[in-house]
């Protein structure tokens, strides 16, 4: 492990925010509040959405599966805790705006208990079966913990082609202030190491490399602890890799831990690679083990504008508004409430948003951070300073394409490889004009989708 | 709870960086050559400097409140031009040419393509273009402070106040040469006169101290990057290197060139303006390569003893071209579909 210290491995731009993980860093995970109304959207993934199974007023256990669908890529929504089916309606949904969601009536609004994670003393991950485990992990609900919402079940499917012959644990948490994977790594070490060999049964990866950034010293002692107590592991690895944003993009992380690069427009299973996120390994051994399904997650409740930052198992489903009360409220009138961390979160208007199974943190941040106060950060025309090109990971040119897609110049946009945009930010992060690149080429890519729609080629 | 939301795009941080910022870190990098300029050129260096920033600011004032555009001078762009273009004169124009240089600078370099980032020539080039053209015996008027003495010849005794009329170490050894006289005479005296600045020249490129300093700045300020200054220097080192290698005795050493005139400034702060320059790599060093070898032709073939400002005009026109050449291609390589 120290030669692996020394020699830091990254992948090349990006940029270094500030971290300003010290405000929940040293927090352990705590139960969150107990809420007396959940909100469990349908959509919590990349996929076709679920169907409800229950109906108005209908009785549900914790647990019980109130959300399926039959397609392939889809993963089920479970009830978190028991009480009534109260309405079914659109609800604020973070990324498509609304969505349709079950909103259930906890029959006691108690603050929830952490999960046991023990693990049998003698666990064998060869004593189950790779179907059984992709079962397991469908029917629980799993999906990328990290952010984007694959359902895991695709991801480690067995007898998949081509072979996956690496399996990547993404526990890089690049993300500035977000520190709730970091805490899984810390307290629920066994149990993250469970489900990645969990993972690696099924989806009969021959190496596993678990990438961490270098700025979390103690998550990788504790996991390489772990892998040296669970004995005859040696084909599993802790990576440290530089601390650098975007470095837990899984292109970026493929191509800093094991150096290979996903084709653009491709995903990383074309060259045999599996990436998950820690919190998903932890959940893949809730689910094989313990046969929990996802109905909780670890959140970081974070920024310089919350009173008592920390990090929080809750229920999924809680709304945003109860978890800002539950740490003690905002400390300024006005700010932003960003689902996710401040590169790549979304701002939302409605705080009665629920958290859904990616969202891994609620970040407030203050009037002076988003700037609005400051001439500073007004926009003034692009200088061609040529900043952006310089920190793209995907080595594109944002300022072309954010100037096509606002002339309207959809095909400029697209002959600039618009669509290999990964939307981590670090262009408008960068620019000192304070032209809010990512912004418009995330609308340009709508745009493009919208025109393909209409006119199938 | 909270009164009221902002909703807007990620990243919702950036870095502490502004326009503004980027064009006072330019202002900044020049001090250097400004100070050297006001210590050699006195009053006439200051007075420049001041109708130069003056009239570039007031021309920009006056334009966006014709357009009905907001005031822009928040920016400092106006502000770096007419520096730039005031140390790009030689100490004893008129200021009222000066102050037609600034306007036109602002106007036609800048305004008529539509403002910051929008023009296609760099502003303070288009506004000197317009008085060598105009005014072409007072933009080749030289001074040289008269307690200065290096061994050149002087072209004229018309002595100025406290300073009196000189050629250029560039225009010297151009003529010297034309008139058969040994160009080799690139002494250790006059390396150290143009490292210091006390030699006839435009106000800000005399002195390859203050403009290495002021450069250092903007590199380690990240303002400029290596690539644009790289190429044009290296390139006209080589260009001069062949020249002289080819012929010797009609040829100055190539290091003399990097010294004297234009070229080290040119390099550092004229060829580096950003909103003129190609956006990617490959492009700043075909850029740069550019600048330097056509500043090269003009100064080892041409009429001129100097061609900085035409190759970088000529160069910035063929930027867009440059930027289309070097389209970047996705870390995955090219999608297949």
């Amino acid at each position: 492990m120290t030669d692996d210290l020394k020699d830091k491995r990254t992948f090349s731009r990006g940029v270094h925010p500030p971290e300003s993980k010290h405000l929940t860093e040293d927090r352990p995970i705590e139960p969150g509040p107990g809420v007396g109304e959940l909100s469990i959207l349908l959509s919590q993934h990349i996929g076709a959405p679920c169907q409800a199974a229950v109906k108005k007023g209908d009785l549900v256990e914790a647990g019980q599966r109130i959300g399926e669908c039959q397609a392939f890529v889809c993963a089920p929504v479970h009830a978190p805790v028991p009480g009534k089916v109260k309405e079914l309606a659109l609800k604020p949904h973070p990324v498509l705006g609304r969505c349709q969601a079950i909103t259930i009536e906890a029959r006691e609004p108690a603050p929830p208990s952490l999960p046991s994670f023990d693990l049998p003393t003698d666990f064998d991950p060869a004593r189950y079966k790779p179907d059984e485990i992709c079962e397991a992990v469908r029917d629980a609900g799993l999906v990328g913990m990290g952010g984007a919402g694959f359902p895991t079940s695709v991801k480690i499917q067995p007898d998949a082609k081509p072979p996956k012959h690496t399996l990547l644990v993404n526990g890089c948490e690049c993300e500035p202030y977000i520190t709730c994977d970091y805490r899984i790594m810390l307290e629920w070490t066994d149990q993250v190491l469970a489900g990645i060999r969990l993972a690696q049964r099924a989806c009969g990866a021959s190496k596993v490399f678990i990438g961490i950034e270098d700025n979390k010293p103690k998550a990788i002692e504790a996991m390489s602890a772990a892998i040296a107590r669970a004995g005859s592991t040696s084909d599993v690895r802790v990576v440290p890799l530089q601390t650098k944003y975007p470095q837990g993009g899984e292109r970026q992380l493929i191509n800093a831990a094991i150096g290979q690069t996903v084709p653009t427009g491709g995903i990383p299973p074309m060259i045999g690679v599996v990436v998950i996120n820690v919190a998903t390994a932890a959940a893949i051994a809730g689910a094989v083990l313990h046969n929990r399904p996802l109905t909780h997650r670890v959140v970081t409740v974070t920024g310089e504008a919350i009173a008592r930052p920390g990090n929080y198992y809750v229920p999924i489903g809680t709304p945003v508004e109860a978890l800002i009360e539950f740490c003690g409220g905002v400390t300024e009138k006005s700010a932003k409430v960003v689902m996710g961390g401040p590169m790549m979160g979304l701002a939302i208007a409605d705080l009665s948003t629920p958290i859904t199974k990616t969202g891994g943190a609620v970040t407030v941040l203050t009037r002076h951070q988003i700037g609005q106060a400051k001439f500073e950060r007004r926009q003034t025309a692009c200088i061609r300073c040529g900043r952006c090109l310089e920190v793209c990971p995907e080595n594109l040119n944002p300022t072309r394409i954010a100037h096509a897609v606002k002339s309207n110049l959809l095909d400029v946009a697209e002959s600039h490889f618009i669509g290999a945009c990964i939307e981590c930010g670090c262009c408008s992060y960068v620019c000192p004009a304070n032209i809010e690149l990512t912004g418009y080429i995330k609308t340009g890519k709508i745009f493009l989708a919208r025109q393909r729609k209409k006119m199938p080629a | 709870m909270l009164k009221d939301i902002t909703v807007s795009f990620a990243p919702h941080i950036s870095q502490p960086l502004s326009t503004r910022r980027v064009m006072l870190d330019v202002a900044i990098g020049l001090l250097p050559a400004m100070a050297v300029a006001g210590y050699y050129f006195r009053i006439h260096a200051l007075l420049l400097i001041g109708t130069c920033v003056a009239w570039c600011a007031a021309t920009e004032w006056v334009c966006n409140r014709i357009r009905r555009k907001p005031n822009s001078l928040g920016d400092f762009s106006a502000v770096v031009t007419g520096i730039i273009l005031a140390l790009s004169l030689p100490p004893v124009l008129p200021l009222w040419a000066a102050a037609i240089g600034s306007a036109v600078s602002i106007v036609v370099g800048k305004i008529v393509f539509g403002g910051l980032g929008a023009n296609v020539f760099n502003p303070a080039m288009v506004g000197r273009a317009f008085l060598t053209a105009s005014f072409g015996v007072m933009m080749t008027t030289w001074t040289v402070p008269a307690s200065i003495d290096i061994e050149m010849p002087t072209l004229s005794a018309a002595d100025v106040v406290d300073t009196r009329t000189q050629a250029t170490p560039l225009a010297w050894s151009k003529t010297a040469i034309k008139e058969g006289g040994e160009a080799k005479t690139y002494s250790g005296r006059l390396f150290f006169s143009t490292m210091t600045g006390e030699v006839a020249g435009c106000l800000g490129e005399t002195s390859a101290i203050a403009i290495l300093l002021g450069g250092a700045y903007l590199l380690w300020r990240k303002t400029i990057g290596f690539h644009i200054p790289a190429a044009v220097l290296g390139s006209a080192f080589v260009a001069a290197a062949i020249a002289y290698l080819v012929n010797a005795d009609a040829y100055v050493q190539p290091f003399f060139h990097l010294t004297s005139g234009a070229l080290l400034f040119g390099a550092l702060f004229i060829a580096t303006d950003p909103v003129t320059a190609p956006l990617t790599r490959r492009g700043m060093w075909l850029f740069g390569i550019g600048v330097g070898t056509i500043t090269m032709v003009i100064r080892i073939l041409g009429e001129y003893p100097e061609g900085m400002m035409f190759a970088v005009l000529l160069m910035n026109a063929v930027t867009p071209l440059i930027d289309r050449l070097c389209k970047r291609i996705p870390t995955g390589g090219k999608p297949h579909a």
